[in-house]
């Protein structure tokens, strides 16, 4: 797409949108001809999916509309030497604070800040968008209406996007700090946890394999290129934990070019110091991309045309970032925290509208922990972060709204529009 | 069996003698290089050193090849002479870890006359370039320059390029094998050579985060100098970079085949962890390690390139068993030079296996002879003096020799099958490789 479009776009945007999207670049991807209406008609096709939103229970009748649970960790898993010999290995560390410990609680119980959900979205979209008359009978999970290949991809995205995690959770040996436990630990629990992912991400591969589709085995490993590359972008304390860029002046920031071919990296023109794109970037890369190139992926296995599969990506990258959005906000819906994301969407817009603050940031460049979230969280709720957040995330939802509003009105489709409902009905 | 090792040794000494006459006949630089290139391949920056420029006939004293700095190389071992073999095959160890090659092989080497195959120097077109065809591909992979710094770290061209060069050196040999003498090697099987580096690099990787190495490749390794979730994450990218130039081949079987590389490189990963209780079950566990952990992706990639060559299925067995055969007898020695070795030679520390807590070959041959290693095993030498007394108690034993003797007997078994290939310079040059793999220093 070219520039002038993405121009027209913005603009477009600015109209109906308001303000904050002037900053958003479109980082999220190839943009399609429909990208582009009107909010508010969205937001009510989703209002009438919904009597009384609940998070869980939008979540467990979804899975019941494609069959049983979808989670990976099932009886097979469980079964297996590796994860048998991770298991016993995991028992060692309890008592040690490595970070793997939690990694592992929470990838076991289910709650609304984790992304288990992520296999059950490939599914549902998969459903709701059906597939090819072409497709043999024998390939077809008929009563929950997706193909096997279908539920292996989903598996396969909850094993990349936990793979991810486990390894995001090791700790750094390298850092200057003290490290506060026993290095014995610390270490064995980094050996456990490089492996476990590691044999998260071959099973990844060998399933991949056995699809026995090049291009979608290239779209996958690119989502899991975009994920290492997430860990990277801008500034990190010791721990890798991410801090945000230095807010630039408005006329210093260059012009972004777009993602168009999302094999390719991501670019990174214009990004750092921008705050819109920064928080696009980076949770594309870190979330979106791994999301919509599974619900593209899952298209692509269905027989459909590359421009269904594209609106199939734009859908799982509007529905992760939405959903980060929600994870962002809800640190500031509650009392107040001891801690939140310092990459989080209000924060980010409140440094760039009061630049002064950065020198909070700066003080957690050796570790996050020695930031004052105390004078952050104030400034954040006197600023209007949580408006634009807020704004942002509506932008999203409306686009992913507006995918599904192209699939036929089946139960795979409402199930998909409640749990959008459910993830931005606290803050609305 | 001893006979044939006899054979096998009568013939690599011939041979030997072959190499010193001709090496005598030439005028002294060329004495060296002929040398250099036939032995000393391995070791890229330790050519220049005068070690190799010495050319002595195999020295009387059976142990000195084991000797801790074993600075002469020679194409013959003297353990596979009367004395340290005929122990080995005595040995009912040993007899049992020979059934673990697939076929029972004659001993023999074939003849590939007098002329003396270089493989590197045979491929040194095809392998020109291609640790920078690696790193350029991996910069077009990514935007973020410090992702890029750890990826390519060790893609600095100072690595033997061993799989590449085994890689290219099948594929050609297969090609010669199907198509004959105007047969060129395809871009496909190129990029599997540079697949198989790049897969066996982000395993690297991720080792020095577990094992926490200070050195590779005689510089500091990936772990001293950035952060390890940085590090981690950069093993990652290249895995699925590797992927993603495996998926624009386009060939399922490929893609298979190569997956299962990945698969076993982690169950090899987490076999390292435990240990078995019994000494059979010992041995048979740590074949199977060292099958996944390093023989598997030479001979899956020996075997996707003869795919990509289009040949038929027992072509390509034979190339997977090759691969096998010489990734067993590559891992074999490292695990001997881990206990023979100079820490400057191997650009690694030495007894490095011992003080990860790992019993390798050779402790597990000395263990018949001094079943006190046996418990310190099973508690991975981790008590004060451990990693010292086993180091004794094996250099003590015949553990070295009987390690030289099965890796001599993979190795020959490999040459065996590649004899099988149509004859072409390539085809001998993977003959030439299985010594070369044997006689390495580093």
């Amino acid at each position: 797409m070219s520039l002038s479009r993405l121009c027209r776009v913005v603009r477009c945007d600015l109209v109906k949108v308001q303000s904050s999207s002037a900053l958003v670049s479109k980082l999220w991807g190839p943009c399609a001809p429909r990208e582009v209406s009107t909010c508010s008609t969205q937001r009510a096709s989703v209002a009438q999916h919904s009597s009384k939103p609940d998070w869980n229970r939008a979540v467990s009748e979804a899975e019941k509309i494609v069959g049983y649970p979808t989670s990976f960790l099932s009886l097979r898993w469980v079964l297996s030497d590796e994860i048998a010999n991770v298991a016993l290995h995991l028992r060692k560390l309890v008592g040690s604070n490595h970070p793997l410990l939690k990694t592992a609680k929470n990838l076991i119980y289910n709650g609304k800040n984790n992304m288990q959900a992520w296999g059950l979205i490939v599914l549902l979209v998969s459903k709701a968008a059906g597939h090819s008359p072409e497709i043999p009978d024998m390939e077809q999970d008929k009563a929950a209406g997706v193909l096997h290949s279908q539920r292996a991809l989903a598996e396969v995205t909850e094993m990349i996007r936990t793979s991810h995690l486990v390894h995001k959770g090791l700790v750094n040996m390298n850092s200057r700090q003290p490290i506060a436990a026993e290095p014995d630990d610390m270490m064995f629990g980094n050996k456990i946890a490089l492996l476990s992912g590691d044999y998260l991400l071959a099973n990844s591969c060998s399933e991949l394999a056995n699809l026995r589709n090049q291009e979608l085995v290239e779209l996958m490993s690119s989502a899991v290129r975009d994920l290492a590359e997430a860990e990277f972008l801008g500034e990190r304390d010791e721990q890798n934990n991410p801090l945000p860029s230095r807010p630039l002046p408005k006329d210093q920031i260059e012009e972004a070019t777009e993602w168009d071919i999302i094999t390719d990296p991501l670019p990174m023109g214009g990004v750092i110091g921008c705050a819109g794109r920064e928080w696009s970037a980076r949770h594309v890369l870190a979330a979106g991309a791994l999301l919509g190139k599974s619900c593209s992926a899952a298209l692509k296995l269905a027989g459909h045309k590359p421009q269904l599969q594209t609106q199939g990506y734009l859908f799982g990258c509007h529905l992760a970032l939405a959903w980060q959005a929600f994870l962002d906000l809800e640190a500031f819906t509650g009392p107040e925290p001891a801690s939140f994301s310092l990459v989080g969407a209000p924060l980010a817009f409140t440094l760039e509208a009061r630049p002064e603050l950065y020198e909070y940031i700066e003080a957690g460049k050796k570790s996050v922990q020695d930031v004052d979230y105390h004078a952050l969280y104030k400034a954040v709720l006197a600023g209007d972060g949580l408006e634009q957040t807020k704004r942002l995330q509506r932008e999203h939802i409306a686009r992913a709204v507006h995918v599904l509003d192209s699939f036929p009105d089946c139960d795979a489709r409402t199930a998909l529009a409640n749990i959008i409902v459910a993830m931005h009905h606290d803050h609305l | 069996m001893p006979v044939s090792c006899v054979c096998y040794a009568v013939h690599i000494l011939k041979r030997f003698v072959a190499v010193v006459a001709m090496a005598c006949l030439s005028s002294s630089r060329l004495c060296a290089r002929v040398q250099d290139k036939l032995l000393c391949q391995f070791g890229h920056k330790v050519r220049k050193q005068t070690v190799f420029v010495k050319l002595k006939p195999p020295g009387p004293s059976p142990l000195r090849i084991f000797g801790k700095t074993c600075q002469r190389v020679t194409t013959c071992g003297p353990a596979c002479g009367s004395g340290g073999f005929s122990a080995g095959a005595s040995s009912g160890l040993v007899r049992r870890l020979a059934s673990s090659l697939q076929s029972t092989s004659t001993g023999s080497l074939p003849d590939y006359g007098t002329q003396i195959v270089d493989p590197y120097r045979l491929l040194e077109d095809d392998l020109n370039g291609i640790y920078e065809d690696i790193r350029s591909e991996l910069e077009r992979n990514t935007n973020q320059s410090e992702l890029n710094t750890i990826a390519t770290y060790y893609f600095d061209g100072q690595g033997k390029a061993l799989r590449p060069m085994v890689a290219i050196l099948m594929a050609r040999a297969v090609n010669y094998h199907v198509y004959g003498e105007n047969s060129a090697l395809l871009p496909s099987q190129r990029q599997v050579a540079m697949i198989s580096e790049m897969i066996h690099s982000a395993s690297l990787i991720h080792d020095d985060v577990i094992d926490q190495s200070d050195f590779r490749r005689g510089k500091p390794s990936v772990n001293v100098l950035w952060n390890h979730k940085k590090v981690a994450m950069a093993g990652d990218f290249i895995l699925a970079v590797a992927s993603m130039m495996i998926a624009r081949l386009r060939s399922d079987d490929v893609t298979l085949v190569l997956s299962q590389v990945v698969t076993d490189l982690v169950q090899g990963e987490f076999m390292q962890l435990g240990s078995k209780e019994t000494e059979n079950e010992r041995f048979a566990h740590y074949l199977t390690k060292t099958y996944r952990k390093t023989a598997s992706l030479i001979a899956n990639s020996v075997k996707a390139v003869a795919l990509l060559s289009g040949a038929d299925e027992s072509t390509c067995e034979l190339a997977f068993q090759y691969g096998r055969n010489l990734g067993l007898s590559f891992q074999l020695v490292d695990d001997l030079l881990d206990f023979v070795s100079s820490a400057q030679a191997m650009g690694k520390p030495t007894a490095a296996d011992l003080k990860l807590g790992l019993a390798t070959a050779p402790v597990l041959f000395a263990c018949e002879k001094y079943p006190e290693l046996n418990p310190m095993i099973m508690r991975r030498f981790q008590e004060p003096g451990d990693v010292e007394k086993a180091y004794e108690l094996v250099h003590k034993s015949r553990g070295l020799e009987q390690t030289r003797f099965l890796a001599r007997k993979h190795g020959a078994e490999a040459a065996r099958l590649a004899a099988e290939l149509a004859d072409s310079p390539y085809q001998k040059g993977l003959v030439v490789t299985t010594d070369l793999v044997l006689n390495r220093i580093k």
